[in-house]
């Protein structure tokens, strides 16, 4: 059997064919670490990219008009849009990007949401979870970098705002990849501290200088804090996880502080016109009393007192007349008796009196002798009596009758027959 | 009398509490006055926590766990 043997240039064409005609080769997105960066004076760039296993060489032509902003170099993780092809003249395939985008940002984007869903499931973010911000907080917490400017913010707004209350600084890595961890112990290490308030934050940052703020266990440090917590990562259009989880959302380290404290001015206002409420309030009941006394005080007791009780004194004095009157004339009545009595004849000429009493006497004795049965009796008639009684008609008397006759001598008992 | 240990809050939501009941105007005049002596104690008590406040204190706690004063500048 004769064997048919083809060229070098056959076979490498035969497999760039077949490499052509492969749709997923075509057009390719493919991520890698770069390395063996080698951009030429002509513009094209050299490199090759590798995983932890592999690696394929790789060329971008124009690259210094496509790359833009972007400067390749060893080490970077990158995103490369392009297709795989054979080069003819060394026998090798080769990836030919036609763009190449900086690895991490999407990547973070994507553990970003994955994350953001997952804790919203669990129920982190719910807000029957979420703890009322103290309106007069007398000590805050903040935990952030020191030398940040998002404590200077915070202390500036506090001190301006609100100057009652201390701020307590937990300094913590922003930033890095030990920023995470070094922020969930400063949280934790905070509630030992009696704080009214806790604000977790940093100034503004791109997606990966903010990371911390997206990580999990920072987010269920904030969760689990038990002071309300306000976020404050500088940003103001896109949410950190710690935003979502956290009590209060604020969109700067500054704004955090306005929301933390009351404004003091405001405040001292409100007091002062709760005082005037107050003195306004008591002046209306005493203005309503006082009119109410002015009703009573201007009746005329009050006013014209004597117009109530100069009538009754008329009365009085008139009653007192009448009776200094009425006994007075009782006396004089009493005095004219006696003396007419004084001047009565029994103490003038009592003498007189006697000797004419006695006249009238005497003739009446002598009148009464003319009258006197007993000298009828002398005269020889009798006086019949029965029982002690007189009798002056026979029909008084019947058969059997005691019968008393009295004689001027001596009485006689008989009996009628 | 205002209770010493009682917090700004308590004091200016006391105080509110005792103007709008002085506002309705249906307390009787002997418990009114009574109770707008108390609203002045409490304006007293804010106004001193208020006129007394001193600058804000920042302070920092160090690794160690001690506090210090916090010099922002």
């Amino acid at each position: 059997m004769e064997e048919t043997y083809i060229t070098v240039s056959e076979v490498t064409d035969y497999i760039g064919s077949l490499i052509a005609g492969d749709l997923n080769l075509r057009h390719i997105f493919i991520k890698g670490e770069m390395s063996n960066v080698n951009l030429y004076r002509s513009g094209h760039l050299y490199f090759t990219l590798k995983d932890d296993e592999s690696q394929i060489k790789g060329v971008m032509f124009g690259a210094r008009y496509k790359l833009k902003d972007l400067k390749p170099k060893d080490g970077m993780k990158v995103l490369i849009e392009g297709k795989i092809d054979v080069y003819k003249k060394n026998g090798v395939y080769q990836l030919y990007a036609d763009k190449i985008s900086k690895d991490g940002v999407g990547d973070l984007h994507q553990r970003y949401l994955e994350l953001k869903e997952k804790l919203n499931k669990e129920g982190l973010f719910d807000e029957s979870h979420k703890k009322k911000i103290p309106n007069f907080p007398k000590r805050i917490g903040v935990v952030t970098a020191q030398n940040g400017a998002a404590i200077r913010d915070i202390i500036t707004t506090i001190k301006r705002r609100w100057p009652l209350c201390e701020v307590v600084l937990f300094p913590s890595l922003v930033q890095g990849d030990k920023a995470g961890e070094n922020i969930v112990y400063q949280i934790k290490r905070s509630e030992d501290f009696d704080l009214d308030t806790l604000i977790v934050g940093r100034g503004g940052g791109s997606i990966e200088d903010l990371w911390a703020f997206n990580e999990e266990i920072v987010a269920r440090a904030i969760y689990d804090c038990n002071t309300p917590v306000i976020s404050a990562v500088g940003h103001e259009i896109d949410f950190t996880i710690a935003d979502f989880v956290a009590d209060l959302r604020a969109a700067t380290p500054t704004a955090a502080a306005e929301i933390a404290v009351p404004p003091y001015g405001e405040i001292k206002n409100g007091v002062s016109q709760l005082k005037l409420r107050a003195n306004m309030a008591i002046n209306k009941q005493f203005g309503d009393n006082k009119s109410k006394f002015d009703a009573i005080v201007s009746k005329k007791l009050f006013t014209n007192p004597s117009e109530i009780y100069a009538p009754k004194e008329m009365m009085l004095d008139n009653l007192v007349n009448r009776l200094e009157h009425s006994s007075q004339s009782l006396i004089m009545k009493s005095k004219s008796r006696l003396d007419l009595i004084k001047h009565s004849n029994i103490f003038k000429n009592p003498d007189e009196i006697i000797k004419d009493k006695q006249e009238n006497y005497l003739l009446q004795i002598s009148k009464l002798e003319i009258l006197n049965p007993l000298n009828t009796l002398k005269r020889g008639y009798t006086l019949a009596k029965s029982e002690g009684k007189v009798i002056s008609s026979s029909k008084d008397l019947k058969s059997g009758d005691e019968l008393e006759i009295e004689f001027d001598d001596g009485n006689v008992n008989t009996k009628v027959i | 009398m205002v209770d010493e240990n009682a917090s700004f809050e308590d004091n200016l939501k006391e105080l509110e509490e005792i103007v709008a009941k002085l506002e309705k105007g249906d307390v009787p005049l002997d418990n009114a006055i009574e109770e707008f002596k108390k609203a002045m104690d409490l304006v007293k008590a804010c106004d001193e926590k208020l006129n007394n406040a001193q600058d804000t204190i920042a302070k920092i706690v160090e690794d160690n766990g001690e506090i210090v004063d916090f010099d922002v500048e």
